[in-house]
């Protein structure tokens, strides 16, 4: 047995887009103890709902993070609504749930893409971005921006989407299907990748329960939740809804889980746009928060469980905005996960839990 | 599985033992948040389980208390309280991985517990609503004494109809009960002024 | 197996028409609604504030005085909140986004006053 040595692993690292800091404890190349370090880039966004109104945090809240921006702007919007008692109509319920499921398909198919990209496999990088494009544009036509979209507002949504649009995103969507059932099937059957991944950073489902995971983290290790399955918003109005879980709870579990979660989302957005109702997309929000009041709420984001929390003070601006990101609350898992494992996959296992830090440091 | 929210107090004390219960019980760690008031913080610790989402909320922390960490239960919190250290000051005690205020690197200590001037603002003008809304009330009920008054004067015999009119409508706004009555006294003014304009 | 689909599909496209355009020879064109910048149609702008006081990223002055409706491209987050909040509509998401530039620069529009033009009307008549 060697000596332990620490070694710095990040922030600034070419698996990572973003900078998380690890100090590795290594003894004979293998990890066995690992502190992570955030706070390179923390922001104060949820001190800033002091000088916003609720109205404008929401562009506040959808810029937490890029790929998240659509989902922080939903739960934000659904959390101020929760508290001020509002209901919003049927129709923008849907298009928010067509939006945020869009969203997870870019999310996901960019993680796939620099997960290709870390494993070297470039070509396949490509294609996925190639593919992530498509869904990129379809933001384009219907909200007018691609990443940050400013098109949920409290009480609703700004824009509707046409029948001759959503019948676009459908097609598009199938178009899709069919190539990245391709990409899939080389990526989850190459021999090298199964080689880096089988086996690679295990978490069983004990463990998974123990630590609190949430996402497709902890529905690798089988644990049977995923907010979608709550039922709120449209998402109630789905005919069947069965969170994608595995049992092995290793690195190519959770490729295999995000991989078949795209598929899910396709099909979710293909029955919304058969069900969407007409109507109105939003109802006149007037007033402010009670003083006192408070609201929480939980929403399913691309790397998992978002929960926000709002507090009003009786005038225009709320007291306390809170959100707590996926990734803060699958730190513990990630150390977890890196305890045991070969200096070399390191790498492997962060790519595949998928840390956000933007969101994790408001 | 149906989702609920709930908000329920929980006493500082018994905040670890209650951890302790809730991993037996086979819930889920969710978060820990702190809301910054004039003198403390409010606690707030969120559980789920089975869709229920209950979140306890210990108010009024002072800002000199110890706080048990329950990182010991849910290894998973040490990332909330440091961040609850660091930006709100809260001593919270034996956590799991103790950075020791080193989590964020913050310019000023506490960032969270400053109330910038537009927060100020912001509470000023709620309280201002809150009391026009209070005198508004207390002004109607001031006027409704008068009316009740006037009432027990227009008793006599008056030659006016409009008067006796009155005067009827306030016998039996009398047995009405007083929340009513006065909400109805202030309709009549404002129809009053509205006819008199 | 899985890679010779793979390869297959990067095979087939070197034959097809390319995802990406030649920019900046070529542009792709700009979507309906696309969010590019925001203009002020003075003509009908009555410079009642309501755009400054929604505009999240505090981009937008108005001067009544001045009559001077000015906007920083730098701060603005393109959200769209002033074109909805305007109750004249002549705040207007241009699909085009701003040029390229060197340094920074406001965008200031001098609002012209109904009232002056009528009574310039009256004097000369």
């Amino acid at each position: 047995m060697g000596k332990a040595t620490v070694i710095p692993f990040g922030p600034q690292h070419p698996v990572l887009p973003e900078p998380l800091h690890l100090d590795l404890v290594v003894q004979d190349e293998t990890v066995i103890d690992c502190l992570p370090q955030i706070g390179f880039i923390h922001r104060g966004l949820e001190k800033l709902v002091e000088k916003r109104d609720y109205n404008q945090f929401i562009y506040v809240a959808e810029r937490i993070c890029g790929i998240c921006a659509m989902g922080h702007s939903l739960g934000y919007a659904e959390t101020v609504e929760e508290l001020m008692g509002v209901e919003v109509p049927k129709r923008a319920e849907y298009l928010r749930v067509i939006w945020h499921e869009l969203s997870r398909i870019h999310s996901h198919l960019l993680w796939l893409g620099l997960a290709a990209d870390a494993f070297g496999f470039e070509s396949l990088f490509m294609h996925c971005w190639r593919l992530r494009e498509r869904v990129l544009d379809l933001f384009e036509k219907t909200t007018g921006g691609r990443v940050i979209l400013s098109v949920v507002k409290v009480g609703g949504v700004v824009r509707d989407i046409d029948g001759a649009m959503l019948r676009e995103i459908v097609a598009v969507l199938e178009g899709l299907e069919a190539e990245y059932a391709t990409i899939v099937s080389t990526l989850l059957t190459d021999a090298s990748i199964k080689n880096r991944t089988v086996g690679v950073g295990v978490i069983s489902h004990e463990e998974a329960l123990d630590l609190s995971m949430v996402g497709p983290f902890a529905r690798a290790s089988a644990v049977n939740y995923d907010c979608r399955m709550l039922g709120r918003g449209a998402y109630g109005d789905l005919s069947d809804f069965q969170p994608i879980l595995d049992t092995q709870g290793d690195c190519y579990a959770r490729i295999k889980v995000r991989c078949s979660e795209v598929l899910q989302s396709i099909a979710i957005i293909k029955e919304l746009v058969a069900k969407i109702p007409t109507g109105d997309i939003a109802v006149d929000v007037k007033g402010s928060p009670a003083d006192g009041s408070q609201a929480s709420n939980v929403l399913e984001q691309p790397r998992g469980e978002c929960y926000y929390y709002a507090r009003g003070n009786g005038s225009k601006n709320l007291e306390r905005m809170r959100m707590r990101t996926p990734t803060s609350q699958n730190l513990a898992g990630m150390v977890a996960a890196l305890k045991g494992c070969d200096l070399a996959d390191v790498n492997m296992i962060i790519l595949t839990i998928d840390p956000c830090v933007s969101c994790t440091e408001r | 599985m149906e989702f609920t929210q709930v908000f329920e107090p929980l006493a500082l004390d018994s905040l670890h033992d209650f951890a302790l219960s809730r991993k037996e019980d086979g819930w889920r760690y969710v978060q820990t948040l702190a809301v910054n008031k004039d003198d403390g913080v409010d606690l707030v610790y969120s559980f789920m389980k089975n869709g229920a989402l209950v979140n306890s909320v210990i108010s009024d922390v002072p800002r000199d208390a110890e706080v048990p960490s329950i990182s010991d239960a849910f290894l998973a919190a040490f990332v909330f309280e440091n961040e609850i250290h660091d930006l709100f000051g809260v001593r919270i005690t034996d956590i799991a991985i103790d950075f020791e205020g080193n989590f964020y690197r913050v310019s000023e200590e506490y960032p969270m517990t400053i109330i910038s001037p537009e927060q100020l603002a912001a509470r000023e003008k709620a309280a201002k609503i809150a009391a026009a809304k209070a005198a508004k009330e207390r002004a109607a009920a001031n006027a409704a004494e008068a009316s009740a008054e006037a009432a027990a004067e227009a008793e006599k015999p008056s030659e006016d109809e409009e008067a006796r009119k009155a005067a009827e409508l306030e016998a039996k706004l009398a047995a009405m009960d007083p929340e009513k009555a006065a909400k109805v006294r202030a309709a009549m003014e404002a129809r009053a002024k509205k006819g008199g304009e | 197996m899985g890679s010779f689909r793979l390869g297959g599909m990067t095979f087939g496209s070197l034959f097809k028409k390319p995802e990406t355009v030649l920019y900046p020879l070529e542009t792709k064109p700009a979507p309906a609604g696309l969010k590019g910048h925001v203009v002020n149609e003075v003509e009908l702008c009555i410079l009642c504030g309501i755009c400054q006081k929604g505009c999240p990223a505090d981009a937008i002055t108005v001067e009544k005085k001045e009559r001077l409706w000015a906007i920083d491209p730098f701060r603005c987050v393109q959200c769209g909140a002033c074109v909805r909040a305007c109750p004249k509509d002549c705040l207007i998401m241009d699909a085009a986004s701003t040029a390229i530039t060197v340094e920074k620069y406001r965008t200031e529009r001098t609002v012209p006053d109904p009232k002056a033009v009528t009574e310039a009307v009256v004097a000369e008549g």
